[in-house]
């Protein structure tokens, strides 16, 4: 019934296309213990979390607070706002907007596999799930609210009153709104998709042109997986890419001060890429299509370009076969574990 | 605002962030530091039109620190005061008490900032009243660590003009490299007499935030600094740090 609910609610939210994203006086059923969180075929374990467990309440509690725009402060953006669940919780324009139509720095990235970063945002400034919480909310262009006063808004309401106590024993406070928020987000996995089905040994999974893909994918003339590798198609590395050959955004170097980082950002995970335009930190790629030709083109002289970006050259038919394996690389099903309790 | 600063004085002393009068040694007195901002000699008025160093108008809008690991010394001991103190002085003057052991003391000895540890803290973890907590408008949720000063206003370049100042200067440095040494220590000491309260006051000269014997702020070029622009803001830092002093 739930997830009847939940699709049901992320399919009002497309099509109404506005900013209100959740009904946070939706029932939620309340069954505390133990979140059984199903990990992907191959992935690695989930890093521990032992200070805050994942229960059943608490991600409840997490996805019930992504979902309410009451945590803006003038109520009118959640962070489900700008991370669409049916876009493998990233958002569909350049720059997300944020309360009173204000725009965010970056494009909005996807929310998956979170468990296994070791730092956030697309310049990897922040370092764990629950501090990545509080940025929204605080950020003039998105909520514009503090998580004090979330907190205190929400405390008395169902059903957060009830699963706080549910899940921590206690009022839901700041400490625990961003430790739910973290809960929750800890069980958005990415691993089920046609391309998973295949490295285990599921042959038909992948069309013959989307093996092609796959081969050209790892190829030394592309070497995409020199980045994009592992379990999540990512290196969690920085790489300047040379998008640009003077980046106006810093990228890394935000963070570190180090003039070799800028323009460097986060290598994006590829999984379910195919539902997260438009590319890139600032949305200027609008189909993989160019994606794909910014890399053959070998990008601009900058500076500090990765020595990986070279070019390539390619028939069209390989950059269908090459579009065609990234396509397979979305998830056949939710990303969203809770929906299916 | 002395009153709001006897709140927040009240408020540190039953949240624990600094030693209250009440648990204080034997022998103790009370230590009573007062920051006062100032505008060359006079009492700092924000919003009020200033000139600075090189002619400029300039208002002031907003002045907030942090002070870290503030310490009490003497004969070469130090007795911890407080891991970290706020101070909003949009207001005027902002004062801390402690109980203290009595005696001749000679300074009060910190850092403006936040210590790294706290620096980097989940910021979740304070609650209201603590100087860390998250409604203080200081901390940087893009790199998980606090302003420890945000210096802010508006000016213009032409001193002739006549204009509404429109342009705005935005100064926050932070991070460890702008993390400073503060020692004061007034001439004649700081005697802390059993029961008595022993004021340490701190002017604060925002005059000479604009131009120190560290370098100078040229507005044409140099007025804004988010966190990202390490010279500027270890300039700026390294003037505000100069621009305390002690009787």
């Amino acid at each position: 019934m739930r997830t009847s609910v939940a699709l049901l609610a992320c399919g009002l939210l497309v099509l109404s296309g506005c900013r209100r994203d959740a009904d946070p006086g939706a029932p939620v059923a309340v069954v505390d213990g133990p979140f059984a969180l199903e990990v992907p075929p191959g992935f690695p374990p989930v890093p521990d979390n032992a200070a805050y467990p994942m229960t059943q309440a608490s991600v409840q509690l997490g996805r019930a607070l992504f979902f309410d725009p009451r945590l803006s402060r003038d109520g009118t953006v959640a962070c489900a706002s700008c991370h669409f669940p049916n876009r493998a919780f990233s958002d569909t324009v350049v720059l997300s907007v944020g309360i009173e139509g204000r725009l965010g720095m970056r494009n909005a990235p996807p929310l998956f596999n979170l468990a296994w970063h070791p730092a956030f945002f697309r310049d990897g400034g922040v370092p764990t799930l629950e501090q990545l919480a509080i940025a929204p909310i605080h950020d003039p262009n998105e909520m514009d609210f503090n998580i004090h006063e979330a907190a205190q808004r929400l405390a008395n309401e169902d059903p957060y009153a009830r699963l706080s106590q549910l899940a921590y024993g206690e009022p839901l406070t700041a400490f625990l709104l961003v430790r739910a928020l973290a809960s929750y987000q800890r069980t958005l996995l990415s691993g089920w998709s046609r391309y998973d089905r295949f490295r285990q040994g599921d042959m038909d999974a992948l069309t013959g042109q989307e093996q092609r893909g796959l081969e050209l994918f790892n190829s030394a003339e592309l070497k995409c997986g020199s980045c994009h590798g592992g379990f999540d198609f990512t290196d969690r590395q920085y790489h300047n890419i040379g998008l640009y050959e003077l980046s106006s955004d810093p990228g890394r170097e935000r963070i570190s001060l180090d003039p070799q980082d800028r323009g460097r950002f986060k290598t994006p995970s590829l999984r379910n890429v195919a539902l997260t335009a438009p590319y890139m930190h600032d949305g200027t790629l609008r189909t993989l299509e160019e994606v794909v030709d910014h890399f053959a083109g070998g990008g601009e002289a900058a500076p500090n370009k990765s020595p990986l970006i070279t070019g390539f050259t390619m028939s069209e038919q390989d950059k269908q076969d090459l579009i065609a394996f990234l396509n397979s690389l979305n998830d056949e099903r939710p990303i969203d574990q809770v929906g299916h309790y | 605002m002395q009153h709001m600063g006897w709140v927040a004085v009240a408020a540190m002393l039953m949240s624990g962030c600094g030693k209250g009068p009440t648990e204080g040694p034997a022998q103790a007195g009370v230590l009573r530091l007062v920051v006062v901002p100032e505008w060359a000699g006079q009492p700092l008025q924000f919003f009020t039109e200033y000139r600075e160093h090189m002619d400029r108008r300039v208002t002031v809008e907003l002045l907030k620190m942090y002070f870290g690991e503030l310490q009490l010394e003497r004969d070469g001991e130090a007795s911890a005061l407080s891991d970290v103190v706020y101070m909003d002085l949009s207001d005027g003057p902002v004062s801390f008490h402690w109980a203290v052991d009595a005696g001749s003391h000679t300074a009060v000895t910190g850092h403006l900032g936040v210590p790294q540890e706290m620096n980097y803290a989940d910021p979740s973890l304070y609650g209201a009243g603590h100087p860390l907590n998250v409604n203080n408008g200081t901390y940087w949720t893009w790199a998980t660590g606090y302003r420890f000063a945000m210096f802010e206003g508006r000016y213009a370049l032409d001193p002739a003009s006549t204009a509404p100042l429109v342009n705005a200067f935005v100064f926050h440095p932070g991070r460890e490299f702008c993390y400073l040494p503060l020692t004061f220590a007034p001439s004649g000491g700081i005697p802390v007499e059993p029961g008595d309260t022993t004021e340490v006051r701190v002017t604060v000269d925002v005059e000479k935030f604009f131009h120190s014997s560290a370098g100078e702020i040229d507005l044409a070029t140099e007025n804004q600094d988010h966190g990202g622009v390490p010279a500027l803001a270890l300039k700026v830092a390294t003037n505000i740090q100069l621009s305390m002093s002690v009787e």
